[in-house]
């Protein structure tokens, strides 16, 4: 048996619309959050859980973490059926909501993860290895005795992280981790969850908008659309099904005008830049050179794939989200 | 002359917008009249206990319409504004400080306008409920209608001067990193001396020359006491006359601690 | 045992993040100072205009308002986690943090404020409570302090009881909760006054649904030597268990809420 066992998982939500003129009860309008969804995942695995908003990600995270009860299906998580032994389980997981904290606002954040040793009956000298561990990978030692209104961004996911961890669950939910962070904490952030799902096995189910974390950190990703379970395999072969156009930037010596480009590739000028998008498939690479060249001398050209989030806009649309 | 006309406008326009926002919380509204009437109910009965066995010069039917008028009228004295004071603690402030409006006039036209209507949307199903209710225990008819006439000239009134003290409280939240204690302080000496925890007319006697005379009692103790006829109709335009006079000095105040304000912003930036 | 580990600890970290910043914690501890004193004041100016409550002195008056007041505001103080920000929690979605973790969703909810200003509010019970047993010149005894001490922790439970009430309506999405603030602050603006000061139908309310009158009125009564409705001695250590049954109640209503909350996700 799998780590993470989804079966026929179905839930809907009841929504009270605006009461309109003339009407005495505001009319119910059901809406399927999730649509027999079924999905196994291994100890150790790394899976992004990607989706446009509204697409039934967070209710799965709710239901796989326990707040939610589901309407239909089954779930198990290391043997646990989440809502039904939600302390248990709660014992094993760590969560972390990228747009909310819980770790409290104006103590020291050491205060806050010694009072989340007690409510996770951490034993000292568990707590005490962790804590060494966790606040040198997070780089946290030196802000230990900072509240944590007076963190920036960063090291707030950081704390976060750390305050999510310190009872070492062997499955970790992250809900957008990275929003709102700069390069450098992203980068920081992206190693930690690495070398916490290598060093410790930890398996990790990630939602995110940001394509890079997942390029960067899954190998696995899931898509999910209106409720439904769209995708779920390697990225690389998801990307290569809606990767079949080619970008050029190219800069000419002179002023070019009255080229015939060939039909079907797209054209826009950027000041000295001619940037062209074509499907390699339909026009050959060689012969979209080959005009390139007719049409006046090329100072320099690169080509490019298409910027990924493109592609998943693309996937979208095509699956109708 | 015409930029006066024309700024005139300007805060008429911003009274109508701030009336019309108070219309939306209609379910809120409804929740607070039913607390409301129940807080009436019971002040009543405590008032009615006391009376039996007690006789007093005042009839118990001023005083459950003095109860009343309180209770419809309450929101009146509430601090109106929680975004504005939300908007001066984080700073947000500064972009009213880009409009070409005085920083005073602004303010008092939009509190003037949550009072107004904020009060009005309650105070009316509230009337009409205690009217409704037995002899006794609901609110009596008025005095006369000239004293009805008189009554509301002086709510008006003191919807004006309540709006100016609220003016002066802003402004000094301005000032203050935590203005929460100081607003705490400011809301017991309302409640207190505007009768709403306890009848004005019930305090001693002796109080009582001197607490009518406050600004305090301006705001809804004069007009009660007109409508119920305790001021005869003779003292009705002494009574306007002090509203008035508080109204002017209290709008001085504000109008002047308002100017220092705009200019300590627009030195410190904020 | 172990709860109350978490309640002390959770108490001593609120405590420190309160004191940082002391000006302001000192101003609102006034302000709550003038605040119960204003509405002492309202009970001392009454009784100076009509002398006395039916059958109840001055004394007596001061007597029922100072245990109403110590009890309503060690509630406050103590489990300001169920009076204050219960329902606010529900709104904003932070009961799901809540449930994420391995602990009792209402041990955490009372776990998580504390209200420390609300001491000057208890002190001014004290001394009404003090004054008006001087002045009815009650005659203390071991039982009668017992008694009032059941009171006080019944009422305690009862109030925290009344307020789950907002919090339970919340989870099921019912507006305009403000209703129950009848309830809880009308219970006790209203409860100050002995329950006989009340027409039939508030009497009904105070003493079935939100039985402030068996909790606190009853054994106050009997200390005063005026039992209420002639009910014989024992009764004033009987009905305090009201609140603890209304609590009991309440608890139920709201692990009931909690199976609704995780099934619509509001």
């Amino acid at each position: 048996m799998a780590f993470i066992e989804v079966e026929n998982l179905n839930k809907q939500f009841i929504i009270r619309k605006k009461r309109e003129k003339g009407q005495l009860m505001r009319p119910k309008e059901e809406i399927s959050a999730l649509r027999e969804v079924s999905f196994q995942v291994n100890q150790g695995e790394l899976v992004g859980y990607i989706g446009p908003n509204g697409a039934g990600k967070s209710t799965t995270v709710k239901i796989l973490s326990g707040i939610l009860t589901p309407d239909s299906g089954c779930v198990s998580v290391d043997g646990l059926v989440p809502w039904a032994d939600r302390k248990a389980h709660v014992r094993r997981i760590g969560v972390v909501f990228g747009q909310r904290s819980q770790l409290w606002w104006d103590v020291p954040i050491a205060d806050s993860f010694a009072l989340l040793k007690e409510i996770y009956h951490v034993p000292e000298a568990a707590y005490q290895a962790r804590m060494g561990e966790l606040t040198e990978a997070l780089q946290l030692g030196d802000l230990m005795r900072t509240p944590l209104r007076l963190l920036s961004l960063g090291q707030r996911m950081r704390a976060e992280l750390c305050g999510s961890l310190l009872h070492s669950p062997s499955l970790l939910f992250l809900d957008e981790p990275t929003i709102g962070l700069d390069a450098v904490s992203k980068l920081t952030l992206r190693e930690f969850l690495q070398w916490e799902n290598r060093q410790r096995g930890t398996t990790i189910l990630l939602t995110t908008h940001d394509m890079e974390d997942i390029t960067a950190l899954c190998s696995r990703v899931m898509v999910l659309g209106h409720g439904r379970k769209l995708y779920d395999g390697e990225l690389t072969d998801l990307l290569a099904r809606y990767d079949t156009e080619r970008i050029i930037t190219a800069r000419y010596e002179e002023e070019i005008s009255g080229t015939a480009w060939p039909e079907g590739c797209q054209i826009r000028r950027n000041g000295e830049n001619w940037i062209i998008t074509y499907a390699p498939k339909k026009i050959p690479t060689a012969e979209m050179m080959a005009r390139m060249q007719q049409a006046g001398h090329l100072r320099e050209c690169t080509v490019q794939p298409q910027n990924v989030d493109r592609l998943i806009a693309r996937m979208y649309q095509e699956m109708e989200l | 002359m015409m930029n006066r006309m024309r700024s005139f406008r300007t805060y008429g326009a911003i009274f109508r917008m701030r009336r019309r926002m108070e219309t939306q919380y209609r379910g809120a509204v409804l929740g607070g009249v039913v607390c409301q009437v129940f807080f009436g109910l019971v002040l009543i009965a405590v008032y009615r206990a006391l009376y039996t066995g007690n006789p007093q010069p005042m009839a118990l039917s001023a005083i459950t319409t003095y109860v009343w008028l309180q209770q419809a009228f309450f929101r009146m004295l509430l601090a109106s504004d929680p975004d504005l004071m939300e908007k001066i603690r984080t700073g947000a402030i500064a972009y009213d400080l880009c409009r070409p409006l005085s920083l005073y006039g602004y303010y008092y036209a939009r509190i003037l306008a949550q009072k107004w209507m904020g009060s009005l949307l309650r105070a009316l199903p509230m009337i009409l409920l205690a009217i409704l209710l037995p002899p006794g225990w609901g609110l009596a008819a008025p005095a006369s209608w000239a004293a009805l006439g008189c009554a509301s000239a002086a709510l008006l009134m003191g919807l004006c001067c309540v709006s100016a003290m609220e003016n002066i409280t802003m402004a000094f939240t301005m000032r203050t990193l935590d203005p929460r204690g100081v607003q705490a302080m400011m809301n017991l000496l309302m409640m207190t001396f505007s009768g709403n925890i306890l009848p004005l007319t019930l305090f001693p006697d002796r109080w009582q020359r001197v607490i009518t005379l406050l600004p305090y009692a301006q705001l809804l103790d004069a007009p009660i006491r007109l409508y119920t006829g305790e001021y005869a109709l003779e003292e009705a335009s002494r009574i306007l006359a002090i509203q008035a006079g508080w109204t002017v000095i209290l709008i001085g105040i504000g109008a002047y601690l308002w100017r220092l304000n705009q200019r300590r912003l627009i030195i410190q930036g904020g | 045992m172990d709860t109350l580990r978490l309640y002390r600890k959770s108490m001593a970290m609120l405590l420190k993040s309160q004191m940082q910043y002391p000006a302001s914690f000192l101003m609102q501890t006034l302000a709550q100072l003038v605040m119960e004193s204003g509405e002492l004041m309202a009970v001392i100016l009454l009784v100076d205009r009509f002398d006395h409550l039916n059958q109840w002195t001055a004394g007596n008056l001061y007597f029922f308002f100072g245990l109403m007041s110590m009890t309503f505001y060690l509630t406050e103080c103590f489990a300001r986690g169920i009076t204050g920000a219960f329902s606010g929690m529900v709104r904003s979605g932070q009961l799901d943090t809540l449930l994420l973790r391995p602990r009792g969703v209402l041990t955490q909810v009372l776990c998580s404020a504390v209200d420390p200003r609300r001491i000057t509010c208890i002190a001014v019970g004290t001394f009404s409570f003090g004054l008006g047993s001087r002045l009815s010149g009650v005659a203390w005894t071991v039982e009668k302090a017992l008694i009032i001490l059941e009171s006080i922790v019944c009422g305690f439970w009862l109030i925290m009881g009344l307020f789950m009430i907002e919090a339970i309506l919340c989870i099921h999405s019912v507006k305009s909760i403000e209703l129950a603030n009848a309830l809880t602050y009308g219970g006790r603006s209203a409860c100050e006054y002995p329950i006989d000061t009340f027409p039939r139908p508030l009497r009904m309310l105070f003493t079935v649904i939100a039985p402030f009158a068996l909790v606190m009125h009853v054994p106050a009564a009997w200390v005063l030597g005026k039992p209420l409705f002639g009910w014989p001695g024992w009764t004033a250590a009987v009905t305090p268990m009201a609140g603890i049954i209304l609590f009991g109640v309440m608890y139920l209503l709201f692990q009931r809420a909690m199976r609704f909350y995780r099934s619509t996700g509001s």
